[in-house]
């Protein structure tokens, strides 16, 4: 039931789940199919990301692992060549900081990525082109067996977030929902 | 009178006749409506109701206790606007669906007020200059003329999108509402909220004149013949069909003065139990030939009753209105489905508006008409059917 509900929900997303990009096979979308490749062992929903004319904008949702093997996405990328970061939240409260995660997130089997505002999150780090609210963008996660698997993700305005930028470094440092974070750890050139 | 007439053929009884023959016709159609649209159970509280379907929730079903209609006017970006528009409705029908369903909306900062939805419907309609600017749904509703009385107020007027939004928890609705508003900041323009709240009893409810509104009202496959046609003859897009949003303000004050008889006369029926004055009870039928012993009709000529009534099976509408009190100001927030407007709620209007008696105590303030989209399955949006 739980399964057939996902299903329709994902339907209704348009959420692109190719597997393997090389080899898009739709029976791998199977809970139960073997995963050949750990791009096949994710499946994400609710995907989103905070509309933003420039500068940096930030992508959440939850992804799940499918599969029977942990899987660990390395690297997030889109065809605007945006630098896609993952970044995730250390502290609480004032004290919260964002930084960029050390190596890549790891979900291991049968576990949810839950990316979301205040927590670990995708980052665009300086968008070539804008993120027009109602509008979707597909980026495409690469893991760490060199496969990759594609997903939609809805632009959405956001403004939980303060939205002003301040120019502090040598790059705007973007506000999420975390504005009063401290910004100073983030190594937006890395 | 032999037995007793059914309530059955009486409510609507008037709809019913009018529509007469095109009835028989209709009964072949596939699937009537969908289960969960017409099939609710009376008087349930929480819970969901179907967001998918042949047609769009909101309309055959129940109405809710509370209702927003919120309007907007889109603002054009660059590029195509038929693409723009198709991305809004994408947008809205990805919102409503998760709403419907008890989930919060993509970027929802209060997901967890979403959480019993509460009957929550939400009913999408578009303006014919919307229509008209994306170049799809040629003369589909036209616009709302204007009739004698009106005085209307332009935050109460016509807007290129409109969401009717119910719900049995006020604050489910309040959540829902912002929660699309906040999605659709950028993209368009708020033009009107107009709140309302009723409390239902066997289809009808207390209108804020005390009276019994909504006996009367086609049922059954009456209401669906009335709302969407046929296939042959549907709306203007099959499934569809179309809402006439009116704004009425209630003069209470003046409507205080008034005896009961007064009162009843002017509507035709009786405020107590809203029994018709040709008859004594609700069950019985508008009888407008229904004479006292001076020969004199029971019902006025004027009465509201007897110039609502639809003088034939084009003329049927679906009234799903609400209360609405809003600071000083109360009344009634008139809104029907109709497969033409044209052909029924605008020959209705005109000639309550020429010579209803309960105009002296109503002034239309808001006015407003709107081409409301077809139903769609899972994995389609709101509109497709129309823009693809
Ligand atoms: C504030 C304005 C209005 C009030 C207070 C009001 C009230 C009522 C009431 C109390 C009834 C009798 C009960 C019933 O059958 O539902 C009624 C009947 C009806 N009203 Fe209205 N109404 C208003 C405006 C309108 C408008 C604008 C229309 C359509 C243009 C309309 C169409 C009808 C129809 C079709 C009936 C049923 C007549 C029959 O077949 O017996 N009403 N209304
Ligand atoms: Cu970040």
């Amino acid at each position: 039931m739980k399964t057939t509900k996902t299903t329709a929900a994902l339907l209704g997303l348009g959420l692109l789940l190719a597997g393997c990009s090389a080899t898009p096979d739709p029976a791998a979308q199977t809970p139960a199919a073997q995963h050949e490749t750990q791009a096949q062992a994710l499946q994400a929903s609710d995907t989103w990301a905070k509309a933003a004319k420039d500068g940096m904008s930030a992508g959440f949702g939850t992804l799940h692992n499918a599969g029977s093997q942990a899987i660990e996405i390395t690297g997030v990328s889109d065809a605007a060549g945006n630098e896609i970061q993952l970044h995730e939240t250390v502290g609480t409260g004032a004290q919260a900081s964002m930084k960029q995660m050390d190596g890549g997130l790891t979900i291991e089997p049968g576990q949810d990525a839950v990316l979301e505002p205040g927590g670990s999150h995708l980052m665009f780090m300086d968008l070539k082109q804008p993120l027009a609210a109602a509008q979707r963008t597909s980026l495409t996660f690469t893991f760490a067996d060199g496969s990759s698997a594609a997903a939609d993700f809805e632009i959405r305005n956001f403004s939980g977030a303060n939205e002003n930028y301040e120019h502090g470094g040598q790059k705007p440092e973007h506000t999420m929902d975390h504005s009063k974070m401290d910004h100073s750890k983030m190594k937006h050139d890395g | 009178m032999g037995s007793a007439p059914s309530r059955r053929s009486v409510i609507g009884g008037s709809a019913m006749a009018a529509l007469g023959g095109m009835l028989a016709g209709f009964g072949a159609a596939p699937a009537a409506a969908d289960a969960g649209q017409t099939g609710q159970p009376e008087g349930q509280q929480g819970g969901t109701r179907q967001f998918y379907g042949r047609y769009q929730a909101g309309i055959l079903d129940e109405a809710q206790l509370h209702a927003q209609f919120v309007g907007w006017d889109v603002i054009w970006g660059e590029g195509g606007k038929k693409e723009q528009l198709r991305a809004l409705l994408r947008m809205l029908t990805d919102d409503a669906q998760r709403l419907a369903s008890g989930r919060g909306v993509l970027a929802d900062t209060e997901a967890e007020m979403a959480a019993d939805p509460a009957q929550l419907t939400l009913t999408v309609g578009l303006g014919q200059r919307l229509l008209d600017q994306v170049g799809a749904g040629k003369n589909a509703v036209g616009s709302m003329p204007e009739f004698a009385g009106d005085k209307l107020d332009e935050r109460y007027g016509q807007s290129d999108l409109l969401v009717q939004f119910c719900s049995n928890d006020p604050t489910v609705l309040a959540h829902a509402v912002r929660a699309v508003g906040k999605n659709l900041r950028g993209l368009a323009k708020h033009v009107f909220t107009q709140r309302g709240f009723i409390q239902p009893a066997s289809g009808a409810f207390r209108n804020l004149f005390g009276q019994l509104d909504g006996i009367n009202n086609p049922a059954g496959d009456t209401r669906e013949l009335a709302v969407f046609g046929t296939q042959e003859n549907p709306s203007w897009i099959s499934n569809g069909t179309t809402l006439a949003l009116r704004r009425f303000e209630m003069d209470l004050d003046a409507w205080d003065e008034l005896a009961v008889s007064g009162r009843d006369f002017a509507l035709g029926r009786r405020q107590k139990d809203g029994s018709p004055l040709s008859g004594t009870s609700v069950a019985d039928p508008v009888d407008l030939d229904a004479a006292n012993e001076l020969g004199l009709p029971k019902i006025g000529a004027n009465a509201h009753v007897a110039l609502a009534r639809p003088g034939s099976g084009d003329e049927v509408i679906h009234r799903r209105g609400y209360n609405f009190v809003d600071g000083e100001r109360s009344g009634l927030l008139f809104a029907s489905y109709q497969r033409d407007a044209r052909t029924s709620f605008i020959p209705v209007q005109r000639r309550l508006a020429a010579a209803d008696a309960l105009n002296q105590w109503l002034t239309p303030v808001g006015s407003a008409l709107y081409a409301v989209l077809p139903g769609i399955e899972p994995g389609m949006y709101l509109g497709q059917q129309l823009l693809d």
